[in-house]
């Protein structure tokens, strides 16, 4: 009996062993991977390690953008088992208003919002509390936000960034391969309150590199601020300055009229002319400065010398059965030194003409224009320089006035480079360093002989002595100065003539013999005479080149002397106005695109014509083509650039005017 | 092996009966059975002149045991507490990573603070409330003659 009884008992012990056998086998031998995985999800979490985006900064080190970290707080309404609970926890945690919160709760998940942001910037304490509560519909979302601490300033040349911390203007869209970080992985080991054991890094974070640019934060302060002043004190409804080292190329100030500051998103309201960098993307007859060129050409390829006498009509030439005057008044024979210092539109015709069409042409593309400078900034306008063959009988003339091309103000520091460092063209540039490691230089091409550059210089000091266009606004106290002026009538695209609104410029440099800077200074919609570039733009010329050199610690190459005091805004202007209607055979050269110019980047969609449309119509069409619009005004469409069919570079915006 | 009577204390045989009667008739309990004190006696066993026979083996294999048991112990200690030190050192260095991370972030906020005060702008409003003037250029003499960035100056 008692045997029989142990049997049984052995047996029904044996069975519970194999059954525990059975389940152990099948939990670590069956499904172990399943069981395993479960345990993982459990006891290991993946954590994105951020990778900040490179910061931008000044020559000397001053940041100008960076990226700052934010920890977000979000929740899925749907899914928070207790909107009232919910409220009560981060009321306490993020000290929010609880009523308001658990409104707000209530009605996300009442419009069906899978996503509801609690708090944006939480601080790190916060968030650390919210992950210790380990609770499933909480998402704490690391991330970072991008800062331009000094606001406006540099805006144009920073640009901005997107929702998404991408690139969507200026350097942080041009580079932004450079500036992007590339966030790492770590798998963390954590304890059953979810508090952190042992990590494994599984990829390294790659921060993003710091990029150095050649601007100085203080030259760009007052160049923005003295174009701002001189443009709103001139009626200007923009402008330009750029400031430039013309032995090496570094950019150190490039202003743009109006500005915005990068910290805001584009809205409502805001002045699309606002965030186009005039300095690059916007190119303008340069009218006077452009004798600069023509003179360069003469001293190099005709017999031509600063004393040479030029018979300047008594202010009037006939050509083409067309008898073209003077803005102002006249000169009889003057010298061709004296043909610059007054900017004799006659005069330069004449030493245009002896140059001719084959070498001017040559000239003008040897000093750069026509072409991209180069610079890593979006939406670079080559300009337009026409191909020789499509040149009219006008067109030399046109040329030697500054007509009949279009410039943008770098282009025109670059030229002007070339004459103030002895006749090489050097590429400007923007960024210094990447990651701390220096950017290559191209090297410089010759464009002109260095005598040609010395004397050049020689009359380009003319035009800020007395009797010269720029004196004495461009006078510059303890330093020699060398400049041209330039006052441009704008050409009305809509109705296919010149304006009375100038484009007001001045390019110089200083000191003479050795020069540390370049300014180039544009002034666009400016009225009457004080809107010509000896009034409008040498004062700014005088402000930012002072600032400059006083920032550079330029050595004074003359002895101390107040500067002649400006001249009072009711006196006569000197001409420097070229004459914008010389009857030009073709369309004017804003009318045109840039197809002339060589290709510097692949063919991209073609421009649709939006002229006649409205601004919604517009608006949809550029959107369902993949094409970014500028629109200014209201009503239908007028105007675009670039012109209908032409090609848009990669990165390029179409400007749509409307009116009605 | 104990008996009834020691289980159930009634060992105080006859002589507490009459107490224990009164006290029943006072307290309401039963009475006590018949022959209660006979059918409970209890025998006392001396067993003081027992005397244990010694066992080498039986101790020797007693601190086998103990021996065993400690070397156990001091293995699975062994083995134990470095998986332990590790997993604490875990915690601290997880926490200090995360301070590190915290601090880094902060120091982010910080320099960024520093350039929103140093901007250009403020410093103009700030020197313009405090009456300061720009100096003009060459008026700036550097004291060491090499002009380094950040040497000391003073202003002719």
């Amino acid at each position: 009996m008692l045997e029989r009884r142990l049997k049984w008992l052995a047996g029904l012990l044996l069975i519970w062993g194999a059954l525990i056998f059975w389940k152990l086998v099948s939990l670590q031998v069956v499904h172990h991977a399943q069981y395993a995985a479960l345990a993982r999800a459990r006891q290991e979490q993946v954590v994105k390690v951020p990778a900040a985006r490179g910061a931008i900064v000044d020559r000397t080190g001053a940041p100008l953008a960076m990226s700052v970290p934010t920890q977000s707080v979000l929740v899925n309404p749907q899914k928070v088992p207790d909107l009232g609970v919910a409220a009560d926890i981060f009321s306490m945690v993020l000290r929010l208003d609880r009523a308001e919160l658990a409104a707000r709760l209530e009605a996300a998940r009442k419009d069906g919002r899978g996503y509801f942001v609690v708090k944006k910037k939480a601080t790190w304490e916060e968030a650390q509390r919210l992950r210790g509560m380990a609770f499933d519909w909480i998402q704490i979302d690391s991330g970072s936000e991008r800062h331009y601490p000094n606001g406006p300033l540099a805006a144009h040349i920073l640009g901005g960034v997107d929702f998404a911390e991408k690139g969507n203007a200026g350097i942080e869209k041009a580079l932004e391969g450079d500036l992007e970080g590339t966030a790492g992985e770590e798998r963390v080991l954590t304890d059953v309150k979810g508090r952190g054991i042992d990590a494994v890094v599984e990829s390294e974070p790659k921060t993003g590199a710091t990029l150095t640019l050649s601007i100085d934060e203080r030259v760009q302060f007052v160049a923005e601020r003295e174009l701002a002043a001189a443009a709103q004190a001139k009626g200007a409804h923009s402008g330009s300055v750029v400031v430039m080292n013309p032995q090496n190329g570094e950019i150190l100030a490039m202003a743009s009229y109006p500005g915005y500051d990068p910290n805001r998103p584009p809205g409502g309201g805001e002045n699309p002319e606002a965030r186009l960098n005039h300095a690059t993307s916007v190119p303008f007859e340069p009218g006077s400065v452009f004798k600069v060129i023509t003179l360069s050409a003469a001293l190099e390829t005709t017999s031509l010398r600063p004393e040479s006498k030029i018979d300047c009509g008594r202010g009037s030439i006939t050509l083409f059965g067309r008898t073209i005057h003077e803005a102002h008044g006249g000169y009889g024979v003057i010298s061709m030194a004296q043909v610059l210092a007054h900017s004799s539109n006659v005069g330069a015709i004449r030493i245009g003409m002896t140059v001719g069409e084959e070498k001017m042409h040559e000239y003008v593309r040897r000093f750069g224009f026509g072409e991209k400078t180069g610079v890593p900034l979006p939406a670079e306008s080559r300009g337009r320089v026409r191909s020789l063959d499509r040149w009219s009988k006008i067109s030399l003339p046109s040329i030697s006035i500054g007509q009949e091309v279009s410039v943008t103000a770098l282009q025109l520091a670059q030229a002007a480079s070339v004459v103030a460092n002895g006749g090489l063209l050097v590429r400007p540039r923007l960024v210094l360093k990447k990651g701390g490691r220096a950017v290559p230089v191209p090297p410089p091409v010759r464009v002109i002989k260095p005598e040609t550059a010395v004397t050049m210089r020689q009359m380009m000091e003319g035009v800020v002595l007395p009797g010269g266009t720029g004196y004495p606004e461009a006078r510059l106290e303890g330093y020699s100065v060398a400049g041209k002026t330039g006052s441009a009538q704008i050409y009305d695209v809509a109705e296919h003539r010149y304006t009375h609104n100038y484009n007001g410029s001045f390019v110089g440099f200083a000191p003479l013999n050795n020069p540390a800077i370049v300014v180039v200074v544009t002034l666009n919609g400016t009225h009457g005479n004080l809107g010509f570039g000896g009034r409008a733009a040498a004062p700014v010329f005088h402000a930012v080149a002072t600032e400059a050199l006083r920032v550079l610690d330029v050595p004074r190459d003359l002895p101390e002397e107040p500067a002649p005091a400006p001249v009072a805004d009711n006196a006569a202007e000197k001409d420097d106005l070229a004459i914008a209607d010389l009857g030009s055979l073709g369309p004017n050269i804003l009318e045109e695109g840039e197809e002339d110019a060589p290709a510097t980047a692949a063919a991209g969609p073609r421009v649709p014509d939006f002229k006649g449309k409205t601004m919604r119509a517009v608006l949809a069409e550029a959107a369902a083509k993949g094409l970014a619009v500028i629109p200014a005004g209201s009503g239908v469409a007028r105007l675009q650039y670039p012109p209908a069919g032409s090609a848009l570079r990669q990165g390029e915006r179409i400007r749509v005017r409307f009116s009605r | 092996m104990a008996t009834m009577p020691a289980f159930l204390d009634k060992t105080a045989g006859a002589a507490d009966a009459a107490p224990r009667l009164a006290r029943a008739e006072t307290t309401d309990r039963l009475r006590a059975l018949p022959l209660d004190d006979v059918l409970f006696f209890s025998k006392k066993i001396d067993n003081s002149r027992l005397v244990r026979a010694a066992d080498p083996r039986a101790r020797g294999a007693c601190w086998h045991a103990v021996g065993a048991a400690a070397v156990l112990l001091l293995l699975m200690a062994g083995t134990l507490v470095p998986s332990l030190a590790g997993r604490l050192e875990g915690y601290r260095l997880e926490a200090l990573k995360g301070e590190e991370r915290r601090l880094l972030d902060e120091r982010r906020t910080l320099e960024l603070q520093e350039a929103e005060l140093l901007s250009p702008d403020r410093l103009q409003q700030v020197a313009e409330k405090q009456n300061l003037v720009a100096p003009q250029a060459g008026q700036v003499v550097h004291l060491d003659g090499n002009k380094p960035d950040g040497s000391f100056a003073l202003v002719k």
